[in-house]
């Protein structure tokens, strides 16, 4: 593996942050799958942990809010030879970006999604994120979120996307596994990071998550779309962690014809090499 | 200069676009010059569409108001459309009646069609063979047409509307009814093609491998040619789940370093103004095709506008360099989407194409297009190690772009970010990397495609105008010069940024000044005065959401 040079910039989170540990972990997790630097293009949008890729060595795409998938997706339909890995908060990829990522699970894109869960918008300093549970309170949402919260793995299932799991940000080894089989699984794999948020979010704490993330048993088998979508559901005094789903389709890029010769990017050096 | 119009009408789902398509491709095999365009309603079937196709002598720049032989295949096509013929028109109706005279002859289509073994799918066919009967032309050169045109076909769907144009043409040659075509010229066969196919073919030509779009009106059209080049030129065609996506996976695959490029209109164009931005803050090579159509919000979807080049100067928020293009033409459509993909390589800018829907849809036969494959430098560097700074700055403000895969990291962000393309907010940096940006400026400027002058050295009046406006205006310039009238017209081909020093001494010499283009507020006109024109602009303004024509700017101008 070679390395690139390490960026010099300093976390901008608080102290305590879940962002330190999934920091660590995607480190990793890389290193575990041997992933050449080179080759990696971390891509995010915008917010607290889409801040992650600056503070890690590997090429950066730091996007704008919500639209970390498209541009992934073009990365890598331009150079297949990319490994290409998301990693952005809630708000981003279940709010602004939802839309983006309901298509990019439809199409099995090759590109791997970390999203850091904190149930709370950090960056814009504690609104309401798409998965706050309700009657949670916020400068904005006074009298507490009235909206459901929304279940992405569920969402996932139903999307068909062919790697679904879940971690947390205090169970280092659980969650550097999952990152790693999710790195290697070849389509479209999310896998939702449950994270406190010290500054913001008072309710779903550090303490709350640990009493409550449960891995999965054995028992499960990650192939059953139907027992997948089951155990995606439960959230409450018992929250399961680990892969829920997986399925073998093929990844969007491997189904492009004008991809069969060679990637795009390879198209003009073919030619250039001819002159 | 002989020539005349040939308005074909009915309603939406009669075939009138394929059978318009099938003429003009016929008309340029009989040695004619042709011009074509396309008026229809925003509705699958029904309605009331036409297709123009105008024949001639020599080379046609435009459509004209007045048609000379009007093709009914509907009743409303009849009702509404005989205001728009001219004083001596003929008229060939679809219809239950057979007292044709000599102006208007009657029969009826679906009738004939069913007679020669057809159906009524066929009555375009039909009215095909009748036009070239009416205009005396040899009907081999139709039926080879819609031969090529059903090649893939049942081989029997082909040759029932061969029937059904035998039939049509002999329906009008037994009546005995002709109008003199316009003189054909033997050995003189151009190249047709449409300003959506052309930006097409240059497209591909020039190495766009990645196109993303979210199908809208009148863009589609280059989406769709794009998709039928992109087997044989290998580009990568991606329908987006909306604009946005589409602009952020533009975005992307520039980043990764493929020419990339995204085609919409107004609306589509209106949500992708963030992306770009961030195309102007990472400096990435990015394309647009813009086709216009009017607004605001839904519009007039099928008509044709120049509203959106405020829209495009001003897209994204923030200040960055870009440039923005608007052909006159079919021929200036591939030529400059080939600009636009240099312009976007080198400056590693956003660069928006303004066409129309007048402009994706007309056909025209213009001297064979030089094809061949040729990609556009992408202007990468190799050179890149552990030390590259993707945001290096340089006097001319580019920097070395290296691509993600090499020895170098590639870093960019939307944020402010340092030389390394880490976020920063050291407000020096901030300085020096918006300065760094702004330079591209300088460049794009100094190597602005220069206004076209069309019309006598000493004219006293010009007609400015920008994009789709070419041939209309400059067919104006031609009619009031040959009347003893003095006027040229000066063409912007680049509507941003503009070269105001070059653009005043070019002004300078004539009295009167007037701009005329597709919108209310005289868009181009309020640009000029912004760059520092200080001179007297008279407005000639059209939003009815058709083409400007010689007709109107003869006129609006009064010269």
């Amino acid at each position: 593996m070679i390395e690139l040079r390490s960026a010099d910039n300093h976390p901008a989170w608080c102290p305590g942050c879940g962002n330190f540990p999934i920091l660590a972990a995607v480190d990793e997790a890389l290193d575990a799958v041997k992933v050449d630097r080179r080759k990696l293009v971390l891509v995010s949008g915008i917010g607290q942990a889409a801040k992650l890729p600056h503070y890690t060595r590997a090429n950066v795409f730091n996007g704008l809010h919500g639209r970390a998938i498209p541009a992934a997706t073009g990365i890598k339909l331009a150079n297949t030879e990319l490994e290409v890995v998301i990693v952005s908060g809630d708000g981003d990829m279940y709010g602004e970006g939802g839309n983006h990522l309901i298509h990019a699970m439809r199409r099995n894109i090759g590109i791997t999604a970390f999203v850091h869960n904190n149930q709370v918008y950090g960056l814009t300093k504690g609104q309401a994120s798409p998965t706050s549970d309700p009657g949670f309170t916020t400068p904005v949402q006074i009298h507490g979120t009235k909206s459901a919260a929304l279940n992405p793995l569920a969402m996932a299932i139903a999307a068909n996307c062919s790697f679904v799991a879940r971690s947390f940000s205090g169970a280092k080894e659980h969650l550097v596994a999952t990152m790693s089989a999710a790195i290697e699984h070849r389509g479209f794999a999310l896998v939702d990071i449950l994270q406190p948020c010290f500054s913001f979010n008072h309710v779903n704490t550090f303490k709350w998550y640990r009493d409550r993330v449960r891995p999965i048993g054995d028992y499960h088998d990650t192939r059953n779309r139907e027992a997948a979508m089951r155990l995606a559901m439960k959230w409450g005094d018992e929250i399961p962690i680990g892969i829920i789903y997986e399925s073998e389709r093929k990844p969007y890029e491997k189904t492009q014809e004008v991809l069969a010769s060679g990637t795009l990017v390879d198209q003009y050096r073919r030619l250039e090499a001819v002159w | 200069m002989a020539d005349l119009t040939i308005r074909i009408a009915g309603e939406a789902g009669q075939g009138l676009v394929s059978i318009g398509e099938v003429l003009a491709r016929s008309f340029v095999e009989s040695g004619l010059h042709i011009f074509s365009g396309q008026s229809y309603m925003s509705r699958i079937r029904g309605g009331l569409n036409w297709v123009d196709i105008r024949i001639g002598d020599t080379e046609l720049y435009s459509l004209r108001e007045h048609a000379d032989l009007l093709v009914a295949l509907s009743e409303p096509a009849i009702h509404c459309l005989v205001p728009t013929l001219a004083t001596d028109a003929r008229i060939i109706r679809n219809c239950h009646k057979t007292d044709s005279s000599p102006e208007v002859v009657c029969f009826d289509f679906a009738k004939v069609a069913a007679s020669a073994g057809g159906n009524k799918r066929m009555i375009n066919s039909v009215a095909a063979g009748a036009i070239f009967a009416i205009l005396d032309l040899d009907l081999d050169n139709l039926i080879s047409q819609i031969r090529t045109k059903y090649r893939h076909k049942s081989i029997g769907a082909g040759e029932m509307n061969v029937s059904c144009a035998n039939a049509g043409f002999d329906q009008i040659k037994e009546k005995g009814i002709t109008i003199e075509a316009p003189r054909r010229s033997a050995g003189r066969r151009g190249t047709l093609v449409s300003g959506a196919s052309a930006t097409a073919l240059s497209a591909a030509a020039a190495g766009v491998k990645f196109v993303a779009s979210y199908p809208m009106s009148p863009s589609t059209a280059t989406f769709t040619h794009l998709a039928k080049l992109s087997d044989e030129n290998g580009v990568l065609i991606e329908q987006a789940e909306d604009e946005i996506a589409a602009i952020n996976m533009v975005c992307g695959a520039s980043y990764a370093g493929v020419t990339s490029m995204t085609t919409t209109s107004g609306g589509g164009f209106a949500l992708m103004g963030e992306g770009i931005s961030l195309a102007g803050m990472m400096e990435l090579p990015v394309l647009v095709l813009l086709a216009q159509r009017p607004g605001p919000a839904t519009g007039l979807p099928t008509r044709t506008a120049q509203e959106d080049l405020n829209l495009a100067v001003h897209a994204g928020h923030g200040e960055f360099p870009k440039a923005v293009f608007a052909p006159g033409d079919q021929r200036q459509c591939y030529n400059l989407m080939r600009h636009a993909v240099f312009t976007s390589n080198k400056y590693q800018i956003p660069v928006i194409l303004l066409t129309d829907q007048y402009l994706q849809d007309a056909m025209k036969d213009i001297d064979p297009l030089d094809t061949h494959y040729e990609p556009i430098d992408r202007f990468i560097t190799e050179d890149a190690d552990d030390m590259y700074r993707r945001y290096h700055s340089t006097p001319d403000g580019i920097s070395p772009r290296a691509i993600p895969g090499g020895e170098g990291p590639v870093v960019c962000d939307s944020d402010e970010h340092d030389e390394a393309g880490h976020l920063n907010e050291d407000l020096r940096i901030r300085i020096e990397q918006q300065q760094k940006r702004m330079r591209k400026e300088y460049g794009l400027v100094d190597q602005a495609v220069e206004p076209e002058v069309f019309g006598p050295a000493d004219a006293e009046n010009v007609i400015v105008c920008w994009g789709s406006s070419y041939g209309p205006v400059k067919e104006t310039v031609k009619i009031l010069n040959l009347d003893g009238r003095s006027a040229a017209m000066l063409h912007f081909s680049q509507v941003w940024p503009l070269n105001i020093e070059n653009i005043l001494g070019k002004l300078e010499s004539y009295k009167r000044i007037i701009v005329a283009e597709g919108n209310y507020t005289g868009q181009f006109a309020s640009l000029l005065r912004r760059a520092g024109c200080t001179r007297h602009l008279e407005r000639l303004n059209r939003y009815d959401g058709l083409p400007l024509t010689a007709d109107f700017v003869i006129r609006g101008a009064k010269i």
